[in-house]
């Protein structure tokens, strides 16, 4: 009995922080970040979906963000962010610097 | 287009860096306890074997674990390597019988398993260009140079420890591999908060305006010892806690060392 309402509690608990984690997305075509600029909230986990809609591969790179991930073409990542204070966080793409550059604005 | 000379040489580079610098401290550490070199092109090759499979499974890999197979399959190579190196660290400093072998598959497991990580998406960088072939010459030049540039790193980190005195010699690059085995945990961590395996928390402090990651000394030292310049409590603990387990497995090599070398005259 114990044991059932613990594994309800901890079933109950992953699909709150689950569903509490707000989804945002981004989109890479030809090598650039649309939208350029992506507003989240402030102090708040984010689950950021980027989708790379070009055929080649892209490296989501961010300093400020301490974040870098291989998109493959055609491919989605998942990337958590935050919880974060306000702010503007730059990132761009390492395989194609010139173009693919973005910015997180935290409100 | 633009030609990609610079790019390419930028992201060779960056990639390079890392496990050039981790192969002089290999061979300088290796030559200190008579073990030759001779490993050190197998273990390229392994790696670039590596490489070139982890690349082509990455769109698989990636898809693991809820989509953060990447970050995952990352950080258990950086821990894999951590690992080899505590045991490079303690067969060094202890210097048992027949620590030369044991020193040589260690130092060049290491050494494959850094190059798989780093050479699989210096691959998918360079696949990017198949489309554009009158971009190729440019690409390929730029990550010669961006090869070149690293492995000359490498060599001088290695010229440098093979000229420092023999006293200070051992704890240089003992200290040196203890320190890259803790930056091998800073991009760990830094991998698994951005899976959400570990709770992502507000950084520590803040060096970007004295010291920026994008500067030629942050990519150093990002490169060395995972330099990073808004660490998280995860990163800082998770390093603090791997350097402290290095330099207390070259304690205890040192304290082990008389009857370790006593057996190989025996032996």
């Amino acid at each position: 009995m114990r044991r059932s309402l613990a594994g309800l509690l901890i079933g109950l608990w992953a699909a709150c922080a689950r569903a509490e984690v707000p989804q945002f997305e981004l989109r890479i075509h030809n090598h650039l970040f649309q939208p350029a600029e992506l507003t989240i909230p402030a102090n708040t986990k984010v689950r950021l979906v980027v989708r790379n809609l070009d055929p080649t591969p892209e490296e989501f790179e961010s300093w400020e963000l301490n974040r870098e991930k291989v998109i493959l073409g055609g491919q989605s990542a998942v990337i958590f962010v935050g919880p974060l204070p306000a702010g503007d966080y730059p990132f761009f793409g390492e395989f194609n610097p010139r173009t693919a550059q973005g910015r997180l604005l935290v409100r | 287009m633009n030609s990609p000379l610079i790019e390419a040489v930028l992201v060779v580079l960056r990639e390079v860096l890392e496990f050039a610098l981790l192969v002089g401290i290999l061979l300088a550490a290796g030559a200190q306890c008579r073990a030759r070199g001779r490993w050190l092109p197998a273990a390229l090759l392994a790696g670039g074997v590596g490489a070139w499979g982890y690349m082509r499974c990455m769109g698989v890999i990636s898809a693991w674990f809820d989509g953060v197979g990447y970050e995952l399959v990352n950080a258990g190579l950086q821990m894999l390597v951590y690992g080899l190196l505590l045991g490079v660290i303690g067969v060094r400093v202890g210097r048992a019988a027949r620590s030369g072998i044991v020193f040589t598959w260690l130092a060049a497991f290491a050494t494959a398993s850094a190059v798989t990580r780093e050479g699989a998406e210096i691959l998918l960088y360079l696949s990017a260009f198949q489309g554009r072939p009158q971009a190729v010459p440019d690409l390929l030049l730029g990550a010669a140079l961006g090869v070149g540039v690293g492995f000359s790193a490498g060599a001088l980190l290695y010229y440098l420890l093979r000229g420092l005195p023999q006293r200070l010699a051992e704890p240089a690059t003992v200290l040196l591999l203890a320190l890259v085995g803790a930056g091998m945990w800073s991009q760990a961590s830094a991998l698994l908060v951005q899976a959400d395996w570990l709770p992502s928390q507000a950084p520590l402090w803040d060096t970007s305006a004295a010291l920026p990651e994008n500067s030629l000394p942050g990519q150093l030292l990002y490169a060395l010892l995972g330099y990073e310049a808004t660490p998280g409590p995860w990163q800082v603990g998770l390093s603090a806690g791997a350097l402290g387990l290095a330099l207390l497995t070259a304690a205890a090599a040192a304290r082990l060392r008389p009857h370790l070398h006593g057996a190989r005259h025996h032996a």
